[in-house]
């Protein structure tokens, strides 16, 4: 007798006949994606298959990357307000020479183009002190929450909250509470104090600034140091215990060496973000009060856009600055990551 | 020179008691092992002497003073972990020199200690490199060293030798005697495996579920287990186990194994129509003629191994029975032999596990 079905085979249930329905689309896409594959294949060798798959994402940051870092290039050396880049003279290093003119580059007002270097002193501050605290309080948050405290999972989310946040919301949430007629100042009036006019004062604002863009982004930092200090093994600390050592001398001599190779990934890709300052400050002061908390990313973008004359070439040379700055912090950050990874 | 003193001592992790109030004396100088299977508590229970764990209720005493609120550093012992526990980012040097830093030692005596106990260990050549750099076996002794150079009251050591290999291990073994010998120091192990405690050990602490099972010198557990966990814990391959009940025959009893009777005199505090075990260890089970045999066998498999032989022979009515015998022994499987318990040598087992005779004298 010759069975229709194998009668081993365990019986249909409704779940196999769903998802066999559910896969047909995809079936039906991979076979219509098999004809050209398989003609691709024979027509470049199977070799040149993974260069084919990486095709389009190569495409976007070529077209997205690639191509605005050479035209950067390019308007940096030319002049005039044209457009389009054939039509624009070429000046040669002229852009990059009346950035950096200067008589005393320690005091901006000396320099022909002031802005630039206000914007470079600005983000300079910035950069020094954001990091700083950005450090220091992703460690002091990560070892927090690294111990056996109640409510950690509750913790961890909390401050990592702020990193999921689009950058202008941030900056909206906090212009609100820090406005003139904000949630702070209404706090402080109804304390009996004096309103404080935070985006008026260049300290005040400066201040803000960095606390803002600390806020947001300490969660990442943390998440990354927590991560550190999980790998840490408990048997090194009751070694150091049995070793008779104090509490701050382990912190000292075991935590923070062994830690160290993350706080240097850390530090590196907090300061190049920290550079590359923009969005939050820019929603949150508009660069005010004058040009208090102008940083260099808004002087780029003001200087090529946001001015009645907008000029390219000068803002294209700026960025050509800033992406050495950026290109070189980003070497430091692949030589820390390498030496991390080979421990 | 450090005498330990347990008193009654009890751990709950919440609601879960792990150490069921347990008395125990460590005497000075003296090489205590504490052996048992995972989970038994022999782990937890060192690291109560060490410290690093609370104790639920009960009393830690360590030369006579009560530590159960002092903390792990200022006990005064050392201890060597299963994982080295070597600080990575230091040499060995400086590993070694960690702990006298801690207590503010003069650098001429750092350098003298770390220094000798790196000669007592012959890690001399090592001392400017770090762990990573080193085997298995010399980060195992960088550990005994920077136990060595604090000079502590007692050394605690937890499965030490478990991550080594098999040659290492026996090695290791063998330089862990030696140094205890050379030192002198009170030094308590814990190790699962029974053949490093019965090789080292002054006094071995027989730990199951949280409880002593029997604490003794080696050959004492060995010759005179006091429960049949004891017994089928300690020698390796183990004792034969077997379950029998007593029948009273006159003049001495019947152990009734399913179809096989052994006959044994009559034993004080072995009482007719009970449940008992009766245990025999491999080497003390005879090969003898059918006469005067007590179970007729037949051979699972054979193992030669040249100096001694094994057999793993099935008895009808009783577990397999694992028999020892000198030399080589033309065997084979399939084969039925006559096997006889050594009665000087059988230990004898209550329903409740305890025991009722080691030895029953003919």
């Amino acid at each position: 007798m010759v069975l229709e079905t194998d009668p081993r085979a365990e019986p249909e249930t409704i779940g196999h006949r769903v998802k066999s329905a559910l896969s047909v689309p995809a079936v039906a896409f991979f076979k219509l994606l098999d004809v050209p594959f398989r003609w691709l294949q024979r027509l470049l060798g199977i070799g040149s298959m993974p260069y084919l798959f990486l095709l389009p994402n190569l495409a976007f940051f070529g077209l997205f990357v690639i191509v605005p870092l050479f035209l950067s290039l390019g308007y940096s050396v030319t002049g005039g307000t044209n457009l389009y880049l054939g039509e624009r003279p070429y000046v040669g290093g002229e852009q990059y020479g009346y950035l950096f003119q200067c008589e005393n580059y320690t005091d901006p007002a000396t320099c022909r183009e002031d802005r630039f270097w206000k914007a470079i002193f600005n983000t300079g501050v910035f950069v020094f002190f954001q990091v700083g605290f950005m450090v220091l309080f992703s460690l002091v948050t990560a070892l927090i929450l690294n111990r056996e405290i109640r409510g950690r999972g509750f913790f961890r989310a909390v401050f990592f909250f702020p990193v999921l946040l689009s950058p202008v919301v941030v900056a909206l949430i906090w212009k609100w509470i820090l406005l003139r007629d904000g949630v702070l100042n209404a706090f402080l009036v109804s304390m009996g104090l004096d309103r404080i006019l935070f985006f008026v004062d260049p300290t005040w604002a400066m201040f803000w600034a960095i606390f803002v863009s600390v806020w947001a982004h300490m969660g990442f930092y943390t998440l990354i140091l927590l991560a550190g200090l999980q790998a840490i093994p408990p048997d090194l600390y009751e070694a150091a215990e049995m070793d008779g050592t104090k509490k701050e001398r382990v912190f000292w001599r075991i935590t923070l060496p062994l830690l160290w190779p993350n706080m240097l990934v850390v530090i590196v890709l907090a300061l190049i973000k920290s550079v590359q300052i923009f969005d939050e400050v820019f929603v949150l002061t508009g660069g005010g009060p004058g040009t208090a908390t102008q940083f260099i990313v808004q002087y780029i973008y003001t200087t090529g856009f946001a001015n009645q004359v907008q000029n390219f070439g000068l803002a294209s040379a700026a960025s050509v600055v800033l992406g050495v700055v950026l290109f070189v912090l980003t070497l430091v950050q692949l030589a820390v990551t390498r030496r991390k990874d080979e421990g | 020179m450090t005498e330990i003193l347990l008193k009654n001592v009890i751990k709950a992790y919440g609601t879960v008691e792990v150490i069921h109030g347990i008395d125990l004396a460590v005497n000075s100088g003296e090489f205590v092992v504490f052996v048992g299977p995972s989970g038994c508590g022999k782990s937890t229970l060192l690291r109560i002497i060490a410290g690093l764990e609370k104790i639920t209720s009960g009393e830690v005493v360590i030369n006579g003073e009560v530590v159960n609120h002092i903390p792990a550093s200022e006990r005064g012992l050392a201890m060597v972990f299963q994982s080295y526990a070597l600080y990575p980012h230091m040499t060995v040097y400086k590993n070694m020199a960690f702990g006298l830093e801690n207590s503010k030692m003069p650098k001429d005596e750092i350098d003298r200690r770390v220094n000798e106990a790196a000669r007592l260990l012959q890690i001399e050549p090592y001392l400017a490199r770090r762990p990573k750099a080193l085997s298995g076996g010399q980060r195992q002794r960088v550990a005994i060293g920077r136990a060595i150079v604090r000079d502590p009251k007692a050394f605690l050591f937890d499965e030490p030798l478990s991550n080594l290999d098999a040659e290492l291990r026996v090695t290791m073994r063998k330089e862990l005697a030696a140094l205890h010998a050379k030192l002198g120091g009170t030094m308590i192990y814990v190790t699962h495996d029974q053949v490093e405690a019965m090789t080292l050990a002054d006094k071995i602490v027989v730990l199951s579920g949280g409880n002593v099972a029997q604490a003794g010198r080696p050959l004492d557990l060995y010759n005179r287990p006091q429960n049949t966990f004891v017994a089928g814990f300690i020698g390796s391959p183990r004792m034969n186990l077997m379950e029998a009940k007593a029948v009273a025959n006159g003049s001495g009893y019947h152990l009734n194994a399913g179809p096989q009777t052994v006959e044994v005199p009559s034993v004080p505090g072995l009482s007719d129509q009970s449940n008992v075990t009766f245990g025999a260890r491999p080497e003390h089970i005879e090969i003898v003629d059918e006469a005067s045999a007590d179970v007729n066998a037949t051979v699972e498999l054979s193992e030669q191994l040249g100096g001694e032989t094994y057999l793993y022979c099935n008895v009808d009515g009783l577990p397999q029975l694992t028999v020892h015998q000198l030399g080589q022994l033309p065997v084979e499987r399939g084969e039925t032999i006559h096997l006889r318990f050594d009665r000087a040598q059988m230990h004898l087992f209550g329903a409740d596990g305890n025991v009722i005779a080691n030895g029953i004298s003919e």
